[in-house]
């Protein structure tokens, strides 16, 4: 059944095929599964408004936008969509919660918290997308529910990992430097790398800067993996001021300075990407956007680029990963629609091709994509498969909820590492942080 | 029919009600987007809301919690910092802008034009170019320094604590000086030149023709024109959000970006209510002393 559809819908067929053709095509075949035995006559004529971030991999963007206009054509709905510039997103869907306007929403990790009050319960749509996918991946489970229920269908989340320039971790006597797959770094080792990379003139870059995506990235990672965490398991108090985690600190910020870019404080999600790309640093946390526009515009940097895990430390190895989930507003005057449009993008046929044409930058949401053959179309990728595994969500030990947003939204955990850098003062860094976290988490 | 044709215009014969009339589109105006937002944001200040959420009152609870929060401490100082560092910086450029301006030269207009760019152009886009010459990696500046060798390393413009808020308030001056060049100009041309005439005669230098000329016929601009900028600056919020979002680690938090970021990203729309009105006592102090001195003019 896996196979047909690859078959039917591969991304060199749908982006070639017209949305006429198809929308033509699928009209005969498709309208039982698609609208659920429900005549398309009931929300034909309807408006639907759709709202998500652009995307860095742009020819699923492109692709998804001809999915909407095939959808809309098929069932008689005129489809609009919006791609916001990352920080607007959350902004406009802020006013759409309070004003209207919009159907379909994109949520971000955590939103689906932040706006539980006005998200359509639809619970039954995406365990129905968990079932047909052999159940959902375990981050996707952790950070999707909220108080049980799913106010949006999971789709899960862009991949993050340590991007790295092969020759020169060869000259820095990394073993196995040419393959990544084979290579797993303790945070010691990583930064004793970094060491030697920053005396050659090729440091690693880090940022620390008031940004939503690579900051968090590697910050929580680093807290978890060094014992830390924001809440305590009983969710009582705060268990971010270990003695461990101040240990742990105080090596970051001796790093910092023997092997990092020490402007990356001022670092947002694109500086990394412009400082690597402009060979300017030798290794970053950061997304394969960095080797999918090298692989585009450089492609001897492509070549000389691998991936690794995140490092791990003495409590093991994680990454800060939750689900983004497609969300239906309670406000909307088209929410049958909008089911109906969700229905059918989150069938095989449309969402494992949307998927599948990122080429691993956005993971997968259930089982049964973990072991699809687009993660063994190019090794370098393969570090990105193992990531779902150690996802955890933020304000972990505790569920990823409104404080734990707030936390969040205030980069406590992220300041944390940048006041750390700057002052020099570890130990005082971690105590702001823990103090910052008592008044979030009210514990 | 004919008797309310009669009254209408009656209405508007008598000076009192046509008065009234012709302020009524402006009042309504100001009430919608003025007043009531306004009132609306003191409402949810004294509330627990959350964005898609109505909140219970809690009175002046929000306003108590900021007082002991470490972050707003220190974004009420940033603020401080922001608006009167560069507000004296601004005048004293300004005013020195409008001095060389309001000599005869060639092209006047088109240069006085010119030096208006940096107001006239939005925020959001001249902050741009700022973003990029304080780029951590690839400032032009750095650049330059480096390849003279005057430095080793680039620059943190917007990574260091005390560089990152001496270069957004660097930013603002050069935005702000404009604004103060133009006004001031204005009024510099608004100088008798027999009064100069007059002072040149009796022997008085140029330095003493600018201080006891110059100076008494424009200090009222310039204190209008200091009035209106800090009260612009203290609600400034685009050029932070564009170059530093308020980091790293909040030294460039003012309080509308901080405002922005709790009742917006973390949606405690309640508390970003409070943080936003915390500066409304300070600006009024500032909206008062500047319709006293209108009113002392007229």
């Amino acid at each position: 059944m896996e196979k047909k559809t690859q078959r039917k819908l591969s991304r060199r067929e749908f982006i070639t095929t017209g949305a006429a053709g198809l929308g033509v095509a699928a009209l005969g075949t498709l309208p039982r599964q698609v609208f659920g035995g429900q005549a398309p006559a009931v929300i034909k004529g309807t408006k639907l408004a759709f709202l998500q971030a652009t995307y860095f991999i742009a020819p699923a963007q492109d692709l998804f936008r001809k999915q909407v206009e095939e959808w809309g054509k098929m069932a008689g709905v005129t489809m609009a969509v919006d791609f916001l510039n990352w920080p607007d997103l959350q902004p406009k869907i802020a006013a759409a919660v309070q004003a209207g306007g919009v159907d379909i929403m994109d949520l971000w990790p955590g939103w689906n918290f932040l706006y539980r009050n006005s998200l359509v319960d639809l619970t039954r749509e995406a365990e129905e997308v968990g079932k047909r996918g052999g159940g959902f991946e375990p981050y996707v489970l952790n950070s999707g529910k909220v108080g049980g229920r799913w106010l949006g269908i999971p789709n899960g989340y862009s991949n993050a990992s340590m991007a790295y320039r092969i020759s020169w971790f060869k000259e820095a006597g990394v073993a196995n430097a040419d393959d990544g797959n084979k290579i797993d770094m303790t945070w010691a080792e990583y930064f004793a790398v970094a060491k030697k990379m920053k005396a050659k003139g090729k440091p690693f870059g880090q940022a620390l800067g008031h940004s939503t995506g690579d900051p968090p990235g590697f910050c929580y990672p680093y807290m978890w993996s060094n014992g830390a965490m924001e809440l305590s398991k009983d969710g009582k108090s705060i268990a971010f001021n270990k003695p461990e985690f101040v240990d742990a600190m105080k090596k970051f910020v001796q790093a910092w300075k023997d092997g990092y870019d020490e402007t990356g404080t001022s670092w947002d999600d694109s500086n990394n990407n412009r400082a690597y790309l402009s060979e300017q640093i030798s290794s970053t946390f950061n997304g394969s956007s960095i080797y999918f526009a090298a692989k585009k515009d450089k492609p001897d940097i492509a070549k000389d680029t691998h991936h690794i895990l995140i490092p791990k430390g003495p409590a093991g190895r994680f990454y800060w990963l939750e689900t983004r989930t497609t969300a239906i507003l309670k406000n909307s005057k088209n929410v049958a629609a909008a089911k109906e449009f969700l229905k059918w993008w989150f069938q095989d046929e449309q969402y494992n091709t949307w998927w599948r044409i990122q080429e691993g930058y956005h993971l997968q949401h259930v089982k049964k994509l973990a072991d699809d053959p687009m993660w063994f179309k190019d090794p370098k990728m393969t570090p990105f498969k193992q990531q779902p595994k150690y996802g955890l969500n933020t304000g972990y030990a505790g569920p990823p909820n409104e404080k734990a947003a707030l936390a969040w939204s205030k980069y406590i955990v992220v300041d944390t590492f940048a006041k750390a850098v700057q002052s020099g003062d570890a130990k005082a860094a971690v105590e702001w942080g823990a103090e910052q976290l008592k008044r979030a988490y009210g514990v | 029919m004919r008797g309310g044709a009669v009254t209408t215009g009656s209405l508007l014969e008598r000076e009192s009600s046509l008065g009234v009339i012709l302020m009524l589109p402006g009042a309504l105006l100001l009430m919608v987007f003025m007043a009531y937002p306004f009132f609306l944001g003191i409402w949810l200040s004294l509330t627990d809301s959350g964005i898609g959420r109505v909140g219970r009152f809690i009175g002046l609870q929000n306003f108590v919690d900021l007082l002991s929060d470490t972050i707003f401490h220190q974004t009420a100082r940033n603020t401080l910092i922001y608006a009167l560092v560069t507000v004296p910086f601004k005048c004293a450029l300004g005013l020195g802008l409008a001095l060389v301006l309001n000599n005869r030269m060639r092209f006047s207009n088109p240069v006085r034009a010119a030096v208006m760019m940096p107001w006239i152009v939005p925020t959001a886009l001249s902050t741009l170019g700022w973003f990029m010459i304080f780029d951590p990696v690839f400032s032009p500046i750095s650049w330059l320094l480096r390849h003279v060798g005057l430095i080793s390393k680039n620059i943190n413009f917007l990574g260091d604590p005390g560089l990152a808020i001496a270069s957004v308030c660097w930013a603002n001056i050069w935005r702000g000086t404009p604004f103060f060049g133009i006004i001031i100009l204005a009024g510099l041309q608004a100088v008798p030149a027999d009064l100069h005439e007059a002072a040149a005669i009796d022997g008085a230098g140029l330095w003493h023709r600018f201080l006891h000329v110059t100076v008494p016929h424009i200090k009222g601009v310039v204190l209008i024109a200091g009035l209106l900028s800090v009260i612009w600056t203290f609600a400034d919020f685009q050029l932070i959000y564009v170059l530093t979002k308020g980091g790293p680690a909040n030294q460039t938090h003012i309080f509308g970006t901080y405002a922005y970021q709790i009742g917006l990203s973390a949606t405690e729309i309640g508390m970003g209510a409070a943080i936003a009105l915390y500066m409304f006592p300070i600006l009024s102090v500032f909206a008062v002393l500047l319709l006293i001195y209108l009113r002392r003019e007229e």
